[in-house]
């Protein structure tokens, strides 16, 4: 098979699940076959189909963000990310469903319907990057970018069965990903394997002079880092992220990783996050606050849709009411709240501290001989469609071991470690900053020896 | 801390968002039940207020940019034009010299 053959046979196999009786609505855009091409054969990635999350910038198709504010909305420039992955001669053959401006854990927050997981058709893919682990995992593609502000790459991987990684903040470009929380955010990889995701970031990180935040360190060698082995690595297990009311299959996996990790030659040292218990409500209060700055722009003077009104204000109003749904709009209101007069202290100035105090904590243990740490990526496995829709702060709570790593910009992998009834869960890798290398080589053995492992 | 339905109007108003009676009414339950939830970050102990972090954080942080919430800003208009506007000499802007100039050799 050609390079440009896997591309053309990709997207007719896309064209073939969502145009069949059972899609899942992976995709909001499907390349069409003629326009494909390989525009480096020697590349890293030669030929390979790529899926691209549809918040960041891309010149061949729409950016909806899974917003109807943003419908139609053609970027004039290319993300980093996509022009990297390019020129190392991936083929992108779509773009992918979200939660609206990555608002989400479930990918039902998309204006364009939810996204199925392929594993079990009633349940969640996990979100916001719901569409391209779906798409990784249903074999369409072998792998995808997505974006991490709270855990939007790690969390669907474990839904999905698939590996996800999110990069120390400024490891990768920012430059075209549509913003939701600025100092949050970060470009993710999705891959079929540790390989797979390793190859793709390898491809899209390094430093970029679009995006100010990020970082000038050379970028290591990421894909030799998945063989390195585990040999005297400590892998620091936090008891804030085993608690007592885990389900106890989940914990039964866990520990098996830890003893496979053991016996390729690491040490397993139980450490403490103290401050862990903050973060989710200070993620919701820093997350929604940069939200509601970021979100300011979608008025309908600039992009996508606009209301017709009698005067400016009640055309702002009303095109900001009709094209963003209730998720974005709840947190919205939740930031301005939090940044208005006489709450900014004692909401988001409080989160500050915690964000620092958590921050605090891992480097305690990183400076304590701690090479890395694992934890379960999610406290469930996928959740039913609708369920947890009505409940914000229960579909919250499924980032609560992911949210951390954001808040403390350092990186993490998720991997898969087995399944419960059937439904894959991941184990979650983080590092200190700036050593995905270390994170990929526990997550390369953790591949290796956890094949088909079940509860 | 909780927010009333008036309140949550004038949060509505300054998000340049309309919502209608029923919609305003469970959003305002939903807000007070997100920040019950946030009422924990009361019980943190003292710490520093804002991230300063010298390694791994955001290189815009590391310039210290983020907002503290007395953050000093210097008013401009406070300082005299000579302060903030270019050096003038002689009736006309100095610019530096061109590369291969020097000023000795005159013009």
């Amino acid at each position: 098979m050609t390079t440009l053959a896997k591309a053309a046979h990709a997207v007719g196999a896309i064209q073939e699940l969502e145009g069949g009786r059972t899609p899942l609505n992976a995709f909001l855009a499907v390349a069409h076959p003629e326009s494909l091409v390989v525009a480096n054969p020697e590349g890293l990635l030669a030929g390979i189909p790529l899926a691209v999350k549809d918040n960041l910038a891309t010149t061949g198709f729409d950016t909806t963000c899974g917003s109807k504010v943003l419908e139609g909305y053609r970027s004039p420039y290319e993300s980093t990310v996509v022009r990297r992955a390019k020129a190392a001669g991936a083929v992108v053959v779509g773009k992918t469903n979200l939660d609206e401006f990555a608002m989400g854990s479930s990918t039902e927050n998309s204006a364009y319907g939810p996204t199925l997981n392929p594993h079990d058709r009633s349940r969640v893919p996990g979100g916001s990057s719901g569409g391209s682990a779906a798409a990784v995992a249903a074999g369409l593609v072998p792998m995808a970018l997505g974006s991490d502000t709270g855990g939007s790459v790690r969390q669907p991987a474990a839904f999905c069965g698939i590996v996800g990684i999110k990069p120390t903040y400024g490891r990768v470009s920012r430059y075209g990903l549509v913003a939701y929380a600025s100092s949050l955010d970060q470009v993710g990889t999705l891959g079929r394997t540790v390989t797979d995701a390793a190859r793709l970031l390898q491809v899209v990180s390094g430093y970029d002079e679009r995006d100010a935040t990020s970082d000038e360190r050379p970028v290591p060698d990421l894909l030799g880092a998945v063989d390195q082995g585990v040999e005297g690595l400590v892998v620091g297990v936090p008891d804030e992220y085993l608690p007592d009311g885990l389900d106890p299959a989940l914990r039964v996996l866990v520990n098996t990783a830890l003893g496979e990790l053991e016996e390729a030659g690491a040490q397993i040292r139980r450490v403490s996050l103290p401050h862990t218990r903050y973060a989710i409500p200070c993620y919701y209060v820093l997350a929604p606050a940069e939200a509601s700055s970021n979100l300011s722009r979608y008025d309908g003077v600039r992009y996508g849709v606009r209301c017709a009104e009698a005067d400016l204000i009640s055309m702002y109003q009303a095109t900001r009411s009709q094209g963003l749904g209730i998720e974005v709009k709840r947190r919205i209101m939740l930031g301005t709240y939090a940044l208005s007069a006489g709450y900014y202290d004692e909401y988001y100035g409080t989160a500050q501290r915690a964000r620092r105090m958590i921050t605090e904590d891992f480097r305690s243990v990183f400076d304590d001989g701690v090479d890395v740490l694992f934890t379960p990526t999610s406290p469930t496995p996928a959740f039913k469609i609708g369920e947890r829709m009505d409940d914000p702060i229960e579909m919250y709570l499924s980032d609560v071991f992911t949210v951390t790593a954001n808040l403390a910009g350092i990186p993490g992998i998720s991997v898969p470690i087995g399944s419960i009834r059937g439904l894959p869960v991941g184990g979650q890798v983080l590092a200190p900053w700036w050593q995905e290398d270390r994170m990929l080589a526990i997550a390369g053995v953790l591949e290796t020896r956890l094949q088909g492992a079940e509860v | 801390m909780s927010v009333g339905r008036e309140h949550a109007e004038r949060i509505a108003v300054l998000a340049r968002l309309h919502f209608g009676a029923e919609e305003l009414d469970r959003l305002t339950e939903e807000l007070n039940h997100i920040l019950q939830h946030v009422e924990a970050l009361k019980n943190l102990e003292d710490g520093p207020a804002a991230v300063h972090s010298e390694e791994g954080a955001p290189q815009a942080w590391q310039r210290g940019s983020t907002r503290g919430s007395e953050a000093e800003v210097p008013d401009t208009l406070d300082q005299g034009l000579n302060e903030v506007g270019p050096d003038w000499a002689e009736g006309f802007f100095v610019v530096p010299p061109l590369p291969g100039i020097h000023k000795d050799e005159g013009a």
